[in-house]
């Protein structure tokens, strides 16, 4: 039993630390301009796509495949800003749909681009495994979730430190001041909006690298970061991390001590606990409403 | 924005004369009847029937999110209640259809009863937190195998009965029901946004504190609409269960009941009553009979560029351009 | 607001006119043949592969017959009911024949059953549930159904004897069907069987597999799935290792493109198969649609490629009869499909009176290296059963 709970926690860390990096861009995009981005998952997906098109085209480590992904999903969210920008009336809603949108045609691109099968590397060192004591994981994963921690930390600092950084933190705080400061508020969206692209597209060569995608993955990646952006609570990069964590840990434990068909249940409750019970999500330091 | 004699901030309904309105009742019957007396083939029937459950949901999304101000993105949760509800009621307890059907609705409002929390969130904490209740109440259903079969699924039910000589499940008597059903939600709704509940609800959407402060309770009144259109959705759901003749939660719980409804309400103007019907039937029929023959794979992807269209161009929906074109009242209230 | 219904009036005309257009009769010298099939979503995968086979079949027969032409045309379903029904009624209005079925028996009952209203032949190989042949139609016909599939596993699994099985079975309708069967079957033959079922969402399968190693702790792992959850799956077992003897799957699974997608997974795996690959010369019809499939589509079969293959052969040939007949027009398909009895690459198709197939069962093919090696049962064997054997 133990070995068991072990494991599930083990596991449970390491998914998590993936769902933080598919939710570190959900999260900042939200934290600076407001709005939900729900064609995030599919530009997660997207990048997992570049991945697989440049290890089965050039027989090349999906990693390779990064400063592809990074030019076609930050091109995408750039176009995917400037018509978010040009949204006048009732702008919470309608970038709702907006982004949505963008993740219907993504998805259905995609599709058509790559057909419904599924894809997962073909690398065997990614997939060997890797014994910590009565623990196994792949390297794949140990690779991913060594990435979610430096882009995390990398993230972090960004924010704290560089002007731009600072200029996202100002423009979510205090949009009118930060303008008065003379932040230009336009251009600083579409930066932390590209960071949030950059993210992304992280989250998908690695995905694409530990588990299987296929075209109609998308929405439920946006749907596991948005769940992972409230547990975390708006604003807290740390949080992001914490949350994903504690629902991939809650997953793995559900399979493990109930039935794995309750697995979403789980995710699903949680998610509605800590969105009615604690306002500003777990680790939040503003809080969601007001 | 509104006219200037109107306070600007409260708009009111359209204070249209009867023999406008008694026109577009008129002109609204003839359409309905047009594809009947036409002799229109069972298939495009069949079309219109599915293009009409859906304009009953996005009318239901449309009150909750027109009058509630709240988008769901759960709508599915209501409409998988409702058809196995329905379902299990007529063929468990031997109750009529015609009588489940709205039962089937009462059991949708019931499980909106635990929603109400979400009552609280705002915005796009609202809209998920519905999503996430529709999952719950597809695994709910799945695992629930004694009640509902499971994901094996649900098929030994009635279908809808024949009343007074003419077979509601035939294409024909389908059809006309769900003209009457929708026709019903419509006036329904348009009954309610004329009331006193009407003006009360569009002053919360403006200022919900300064409405709390002249003592209007905004909360319950929120939670009237959000039973509403989830006992609407139930019916929907019910029908379109008895119309199928087959159940299991990834059908009953789709994604797409939740989806549709939206692009077809903000196609059609969210903001109207006749918006969301006109929009469901012509995004259907234009899913089902261009994009289906011009992209057979994929073709959702016409979808989603009309909807990023429309949002960009005219986000008060076709109704809204239409009736910029033709010079009446811009508001998107009217 | 006189605009806005003149405007809302043309609209519904426009419309009303174009399916009337659209309805036009087909062209005469030819046959019809419709198909409705899963071409987008989650289960686009599955109705790509039945058209390509259904593709293959039909050029296969065009190319051999000189009189029936048959012309096949195939609409998305998007997996939801309401669209298939209409695919059905849309293609009957254009004169169709005969429909073929996409996939899951959620899909098939409504369609098929609108089908019979319109006295239109109805043949599908992508639902299993029971009740679908307990309706008693007279013009539905499927070749395959959840009994073979349970004859052909269990047969295998029976022949080694195991001790404890496990089986891990998505809660869709198919695989769970399949796995309440499977559990029934082998407990009465003494077996210890644990079932666990998972949602669809999930991915990670390492907790799930854990507790197969820790409390189960038996010796064969069967995957009642999809190929997205196999990947998962054999991925996952690979890295926990537990002490199992087999690996053991349903559909979709011992195909050379699983393989060739999938090397490192998928050695000494064992799942339904029709063909060995690479299909030998002894097997005419088979070599034929592996080349013409080849040809087509420049890749191996595939498994539901097969079914599929098989059911519109069927379905080509009932209609070349009828045709020759004159009976066509005059419903005589149906009739000319009950009189079905024949070898193919399935195993013997008859159909009894519900439209079933009482001779469906399935053999069980290994991959071994790179070929599908059929393992059983005895009769239908290429090569014998690796056991113990994983794939690590």
């Amino acid at each position: 039993m133990t070995d068991l709970i072990l494991q599930a926690l083990f596991s449970g860390v390491l998914i998590g630390g993936v769902y933080a990096l598919v939710a570190l861009g959900l999260a900042l995009s939200f934290g600076a301009m407001r709005i939900i981005n729900l064609a995030h998952g599919e530009l997660v997906l997207l990048a997992a796509y570049c991945a697989y098109l440049v290890e089965t085209r050039t027989g090349l480590d999906p990693y390779a495949a990064i400063p592809l992904a990074l030019l076609v999903v930050a091109g995408v969210s750039a176009v995917l800003f400037l018509m978010i920008d040009r949204i006048r009336q009732d702008r919470e809603l309608n970038s709702l749909i907006l982004t949505y949108a963008v993740g219907i045609i993504l998805t259905n691109a995609i599709l058509l681009a790559f057909a419904s099968d599924v894809r997962s590397t073909a690398s065997p060192t990614l997939q060997d495994a890797v014994t910590l004591g009565s623990v196994y994981a792949m390297t794949g994963e140990i690779i991913a979730f060594g990435l979610s921690l430096v882009l995390m930390v990398a993230l972090w600092w960004w924010l704290k430190r560089s002007w731009y950084g600072r200029a996202v933190r100002a423009v979510s705080s205090n949009r009118a001041a930060a303008t008065l400061m003379g932040i230009s508020p336009g251009r600083t969206e579409l930066v932390a909006f590209l960071v949030a692209g950059a993210l992304a597209s992280f989250a998908g060569v690695a995905l694409y690298t530990m588990s299987v995608i296929q075209p109609a993955l998308g929405h439920a990646l946006t749907v596991k970061a948005f769940v992972i952006t409230v547990l975390a609570g708006v604003g807290s990069i740390p949080g992001v991390f914490l949350g994903a964590l504690l629902l991939g840990v809650t997953e793995a434990l559900t399979v493990t001590l109930a039935s794995s068909a309750l697995q979403d249940l789980a995710g699903m409750v949680l998610f509605l606990v800590v969105l009615f019970l604690l306002p500003n999500g777990l680790f939040g330091a503003r809080a969601r409403r007001g | 924005m509104a006219p200037a004699h109107r306070d600007p901030r409260i708009p009111a309904p359209a204070s249209g004369k009867p023999w406008r309105n008694a026109a577009l009742v008129g002109a609204c019957l003839v359409l309905a009847a047009l594809p009947v007396l036409l002799g229109a083939s069972n298939y495009l029937l069949g079309l219109l029937i599915s293009a009409l459950i859906l304009s009953g949901i996005a009318l239901a999304w449309a009150l909750l999110g027109n009058l509630g101000g709240m988008v769901s993105f759960g709508h599915a949760a209501f409409f998988g209640v409702g058809a196995y509800a329905s379902a299990l009621i007529s063929a468990r307890l031997g109750v009529p259809v015609l009588l489940a059907i709205p039962l089937a609705g009462l059991c949708a409002a019931l499980s909106a009863l635990a929603m109400l929390p979400t009552l609280r969130l705002s915005g796009p904490y609202f809209a998920l937190a519905i999503l996430a209740y529709a999952q719950i109440f597809r695994i709910l259903a799945t695992e629930a195998t004694g009640l509902t079969g499971g994901g094996a699924g649900l098929q030994r039910f009635p279908g809808l009965p024949t009343i007074l000589g003419l077979d509601l499940g035939s294409r024909t008597g389908s059809y006309g029901l769900l003209v009457a059903m929708v026709a019903l939600s419509a006036l329904a709704y348009e009954a309610i946004r004329r009331s006193h509940v009407g003006t009360a609800l569009r002053a919360i959407a403006h200022s919900e504190d300064a409405t709390r402060v002249v003592g209007v309770n905004s909360v319950l009144l929120k939670a009237w609409m959000l039973l509403l259109s989830a006992f609407m959705t139930g019916v929907f759901g019910a029908l379109n269960a008895h119309i199928i003749g087959f159940l299991e939660p990834a059908y009953a719980f789709s994604g797409l009941w939740s989806v549709m409804p939206i692009i077809a309400a903000i196609f059609g103007g969210y903001r109207t009553v006749l918006g969301p019907i006109g929009g469901a039937i012509v995004i259907y029929l234009f899913d089902q009979l261009v994009a289906k023959d011009l992209i057979a794979v994929g073709h959702q992807i016409l979808l989603g560029l009309v909807l990023v269209v429309m949002v960009l161009i005219a986000p008060n929906g076709l109704l809204g351009l239409l009736k910029r074109r033709a010079g009446g009242r811009p508001h998107a209230d009217a | 607001m006189l605009r806005k219904a003149v405007a809302a009036t043309a609209m519904t005309l426009a419309l009303v006119g174009g399916a009337l257009v659209a309805s036009l009769p087909a062209r005469a010298e030819e046959v019809l043949v419709g198909a409705h099939m899963p071409l987008t979503g989650s289960l686009g995968r599955s109705g790509q592969a039945f058209e390509a086979g259904m593709r293959t079949a039909i050029k296969i027969f065009n190319d051999a017959s000189p009189r029936t032409k048959i012309r096949l045309q195939v609409i998305d379903d998007e997996s939801t009911p309401a669209a298939a029904v209409s695919a059905v009624e849309k293609l009957v209005s254009e004169k169709a024949v005969a429909v073929i079925g996409g996939y899951g028996s959620n899909i098939i009952g409504p369609a098929s059953d609108a089908a019979s209203k319109l006295g239109t032949v109805y043949i599908t190989a992508g639902a299993v549930s029971d009740e679908l042949t307990a309706r008693g139609l007279k013009t539905f016909f499927r070749i395959n159904n959840n009994a073979g599939y349970q004859r052909g596993m269990a047969g295998l699994v029976e022949s080694v004897k195991p001790a404890a099985v496990s089986i891990i079975a998505s809660t869709k309708e198919a695989p769970i069907l399949l796995a309440r069967g499977l559990e029934k079957d082998l407990s009465a033959k003494g077996i210890r069987v644990t079932v666990h079922a998972f949602d669809p969402a999930i991915t990670d399968f390492k907790p799930l597999i854990n507790k197969v190693k820790l409390q189960d702790r038996s010796e064969i792992l069967i995957m009642s799935a999809y190929e997205n959850d196999y990947v998962g799956i054999i991925r996952a077992a690979k890295v926990l290792k537990p002490p199992l003897k087999l690996v053991l799957g349903a559909w979709s699974l011992a195909t050379p493109k699983m393989y060739q997608e999938f090397p490192d997974l998928m050695n000494n795996v064992v799942g339904t198969s029709f063909l060995p690959f690479p299909v030998e010369m002894k097997d005419q019809e088979g070599r034929r649609f592996a080349e013409v499939f080849k040809q087509l589509y420049n890749k191996d079969i595939e498994y539901l490629a097969t079914l599929s293959f098989v059911e519109t052969t069927i379905l080509a040939e009932a209609i070349g009869r009828a045709a020759e007949a004159g009976t066509l027009s005059t419903g005589g398909l149906a009739e000319e499909m009950r009189r079905t009895d024949r070898k193919t690459l399935i195993g013997p198709v008859r159909f009894d009176a519900t439209g079933d197939n009482p001779l469906f069962s399935l053999s069980m093919g290994q991959h071994q290296d790179g070929k599908v090696v059929l393992v059983a049962p005895p009769a239908a064997a290429t090569g014998s059963l690796a056991y113990p054997a994983l794939p690590w």
